[in-house]
């Protein structure tokens, strides 16, 4: 008995020795190369950087189903790999991507129908093809589109970006088949019905929702299609390792032209992003707020290589109006007017992040929102808190401010909010954490009193915040906002064709739901990059869209 | 031996039970707990009425009972473990388990092999010194590490090493990789991205096995045949190695099922610190984005693995001890 104990022992001591000494051998191997000044790198870097490849960080797409992605990092992978009928280009303008052209009133891709229906009409490209060489047509869209709204498909967006079209709804509910408004002409041509005129209709097709899949790929391969998915994108999927990396490959056949970059690989298992960047592991990295002192530092190597751009979205509290104290617009005004946010943004954001003047981001083509914005005014504050039916801070119930968070730290930007609160308005906030599973069903429940959250912008129109946040029945209105004047000011924008007047009435009803205050405005976003001067035309668009394409990488 | 294995199989026959014991707590916590994968795939698109249909699709909307039946009718006679929704939405869950498992399985066999071999050398060490300031001071040191959580120990270790002195890298799995059941594995164990993680996880268990080891050590030095081997005239290292050792190591086997879950407890924090793609990450991960398919499955792998350590720990103790004979207390 004692013997074989002992072998055991003895195995188990011989695979400690090995392994030591296998582990000592590595450990003095990696040191001994690190003396010829070799940064470390990472197993990926190890093969040199090859002509013409682009090496990113990003984080694991959720799924690269366009029809079931929600989330940017989803999106940023989709919109390379696939297309629709129509894409945004970097200055955000609407181009034709599947189709030939972007159908108008005036070349008569778009007619409004006796019934108030209006009927898109989209001729195809020739030349698109998928990533097997298939050339797209006519009855591609259509199933991608009713694949989308399908129910058995999952998705929780595409209603959201399809239910203009007619049936959609229907198809969604189960009740239909099919989506009875998308009518296929012919192979190259494909017709849309909407329920009635809809100036954003075409924006809501440059979401992935709207984007067109290989019917027979996806059919053959139900469950693991997306592992290799052939879209119809600038870029094809090489290679897709689970949390470690993305590789993706030049299209040559893309119809806008094969991109310049032949190999994009992004590294998805996290880290320090800015060492990877140093250490020349990845040629672009994002730069949090915390390392931005150091990079605007003109005397920091890194400097000359820093890009920022403005980005569609905004970081807001929201405030319940059907719960006390908010219930009384001059409660939410004394609020708003405690806060300087322009301190906030000098002090904790180092100067680097624009404060919200309205509550659609800065940088929507064509857009001037509303001149009057809620100031810093710590006397008017306490004066409209006075005039409110509470009549000031003492007879106020418990207020707390939620957040999304791992409840040991209260975010700075919170804090400093509480803090001027208390100072110039004498009301004491509760701070509340939740992690973010809890905090976006609370939301959705109403049982928050305010709530500090943050909007992203889906494509590039006003209507995307000023209607689908504060139309009254607007599933998306999440501080409950309701206002008859409102409403009816964004029901006459939906259907007006005058852009510019479209634009004013958005203005319009921007300024009133400012004044009532249902939402804080506190910041919008800008994004914080850099870049090696290698790399020329890596852009930073305000919103996801398409963006390799347009890079190009020297030697 | 026959008595081995009934007893073994008697064992085995406990272990459903205890198994649907487990799956029912956490298939509870996770129907009942606030938030579901549907609402948090959503992120900012707040639709109930998506929701609720995609929710129905998913067979979530199904009375709690009704859902659990499902999921033991898959898991038990099917032998699936359904799919993700949250993490990689459709992926089967043992496709997102498995790569990562091969990972923390690494991570784990280099830290228990750290302990055994720290731990057994420090608790001979200090038995051989008792009554002087070594052994107190040597068993103490190991205890104040076990006294410190990863959460502090490991961004410790990463401001030594990797900030300070730059010999590690700040986190991450490298190393070559090797093609296993057709995943890529990186081969951690091989490179420097090792060094962190084990040190974490393992020397929070150098104070037990030493303290056990000292114990049994100081045990064994009493025993008869110790004075005789010392009265022939061997040598200290002779009887220390020979006589003392042999006998002083068995009991640790009975620890290595402990050290398990100071391993796995630690890996949690561990790897979502480090960012290591092993299983203690994906937990966290799939805990804070509810998806239900990769908790349910974590939390049954686990089970699963302690039960099948206990067995073989019993069993290895017949082995060892020749006074345990599980057919006696069958005869009884």
């Amino acid at each position: 008995m004692n013997r074989l104990v002992l072998g055991i022992l003895g195995v188990v001591a011989a695979l400690v020795i090995a392994i030591g000494a296998v582990f000592i051998l590595i450990i003095a191997r990696d040191g001994d190369e690190e003396e010829g000044a070799e940064p470390q790198r990472t197993e990926e870097a190890e093969e040199p950087r090859q002509a013409g490849e682009l090496r990113l960080s990003g984080a694991d797409p959720i799924t690269l189903d366009p029809a079931l992605a929600t989330d940017a990092a989803s999106a940023a992978y989709i919109v390379e790999i696939f297309g629709g009928l129509v894409t945004l280009d970097r200055d955000l303008n609407l181009v034709p991507d599947l189709a030939a052209e972007i159908p108008t009133r005036e070349n008569g891709g778009v007619v409004d129908n006796p019934d108030g229906t209006v009927t898109y009409t989209f001729h195809l490209r020739p030349d698109a093809l998928f990533h097997d060489r298939r050339p797209v047509i006519a009855d591609d869209v259509k199933y991608s589109l009713e694949r989308a709204v399908d129910p058995r498909t999952g998705s929780v967006v595409a209603e959201t970006y399809l239910r203009d079209i007619e049936g959609a709804r229907d198809m969604a509910r189960g009740r239909a088949d099919e989506i009875s408004g998308i009518e296929v002409v012919d192979d190259l041509t494909l017709s849309i019905t909407i329920d009635s005129p809809n100036a954003v209709f075409l924006y809501k097709l440059t979401y992935p929702t709207a984007f067109v899949v290989d019917q027979r790929q996806v059919e053959s391969n139900p469950r693991n299609w997306t592992r290799k998915p052939y879209g119809t994108g600038p870029y094809k999927m090489k290679e897709w390792r689970l949390g470690q990396r993305i590789t993706l490959e030049a299209n040559e056949d893309y119809h806008l032209g094969a991109p310049q970059v032949k190999t994009v690989r992004f590294l998805l298992a996290g880290g320090s992003i800015l060492t990877m960047y140093e250490n020349d592991d990845i040629d672009v990295a994002g730069v949090s707020v915390d390392d931005i002192e150091r990079i605007l530092d003109p005397s920091d190597p890194l400097n000359l290589e820093y890009v920022s751009g403005d980005e569609l979205a905004i970081d807001y509290i929201g405030l319940n109006v059907n719960v006390p104290p908010f219930d009384d617009p001059k409660v939410r005004q004394a609020f708003a007017h405690a806060i300087d946010r322009e301190k906030i943004a000098e002090v904790i954001l180092k100067g680097v992040i624009p404060v919200a003047d309205g509550l659609v981001p800065a940088g929507v083509p064509g857009y001037q929102g509303p001149s009057h914005a809620l100031e810093f005014d710590p006397e008017k504050a306490r004066q409209l808190l006075a005039e409110s039916t509470y009549e000031g801070p003492e007879n106020m119930p418990t207020i707390t401010l939620a957040e999304s968070g791992g409840g040991a730290t209260v975010g700075p930007t919170s804090e400093a909010i509480i803090e001027m609160w208390r100072e110039n308005l004498g009301v004491e906030v509760e701070m509340q954490q939740a992690e973010a599973a809890t905090f976006f069903s609370d939301i959705d429940q109403g049982r928050y009193q305010m709530f500090h959250l943050g909007w992203i912008m889906d494509y590039p129109d006003p209507e995307n915040v000023v209607d689908l946040l504060f139309y009254s029945t607007s599933r998306q209105n999440n501080s409950r906002y309701s206002n008859p004047e409102v409403d009816a000011l964004l029901e006459q924008a939906r259907g007006e064709l005058d852009q510019q007047r479209r634009f004013e009435l958005y203005s319009q009803a921007e300024q009133i739901i400012i004044d009532d205050t249902p939402w804080i405005p506190l910041f919008f976003s800008r994004s914080h990059d850099l870049v090696k001067p290698y790399v020329k035309g890596y852009i930073f668009p305000p919103i996801v869209i398409p963006r390799l394409r347009y890079a190009s990488v020297e030697q | 031996m026959q008595g081995i294995l009934t007893y073994t199989l008697r064992r085995l026959l406990w272990a459903p039970l205890i198994l649907l014991a487990v799956t029912f707590i956490a298939f509870s916590i996770t129907r009942y707990g606030p938030g579901d994968p549907i609402s948090v795939i959503s992120g900012q698109f707040r639709d109930p009425e998506a929701f609720e249909r995609v929710r129905a699709e998913k067979g979530l909307d199904k009375p709690v009972v009704q859902q659990y039946g499902i999921y033991l009718k898959n898991v038990f006679l099917e032998g699936d473990l359904g799919e993700s929704i949250s993490i990689y939405r459709g992926v089967p869950v043992w496709e997102i388990i498995w790569p990562r498992l091969l990972v923390s399985v690494q991570m784990g066999l280099i830290a228990l092999i750290i302990a055994f071999a720290l731990g057994i050398p420090v608790g001979i060490y200090a038995a051989l010194r008792q009554g002087t300031w070594v052994d107190p001071f040597s068993i103490s040191t190991f205890l104040l590490f076990q006294s410190i959580p990863a959460l502090v120990a490991v961004p410790f270790l990463v401001l030594i090493f990797a900030l300070k002195l730059d010999w590690l890298p700040v986190g991450g799995w490298d190393g070559p990789t090797v093609e296993l059941a057709g995943q890529k594995i990186a081969l951690g164990i091989l490179s420097k991205s090792i060094v962190i993680p084990a040190l974490a996880l393992s020397l929070p268990a150098v104070a037990g096995i030493a303290r056990l080891t000292r114990a049994t050590t100081l045990a064994v030095l009493g025993e008869d045949y110790v004075r005789a081997a010392r009265a022939k005239g061997l040598s200290e290292f002779t009887v220390v190695s020979r006589h003392v050792a042999r006998n002083a190591l068995l009991p640790l086997v009975t620890v290595i099922g402990l050290s398990l879950v100071t391993l796995l407890e630690g890996a949690f924090f561990t790897e979502t610190i480090l960012g290591i793609p092993g299983i203690g990450r994906l937990a966290f991960q799939a805990v804070t984005s509810r998806d239900y398919d990769v908790i349910l499955a974590l939390v049954l792998m686990l089970g699963v693995a302690f039960i099948l350590a206990n067995i073989l720990i019993d069993i290895a103790y017949t082995f060892i001890d020749p006074r345990i004979r599980y057919e006696r207390r069958e005869a009884t």
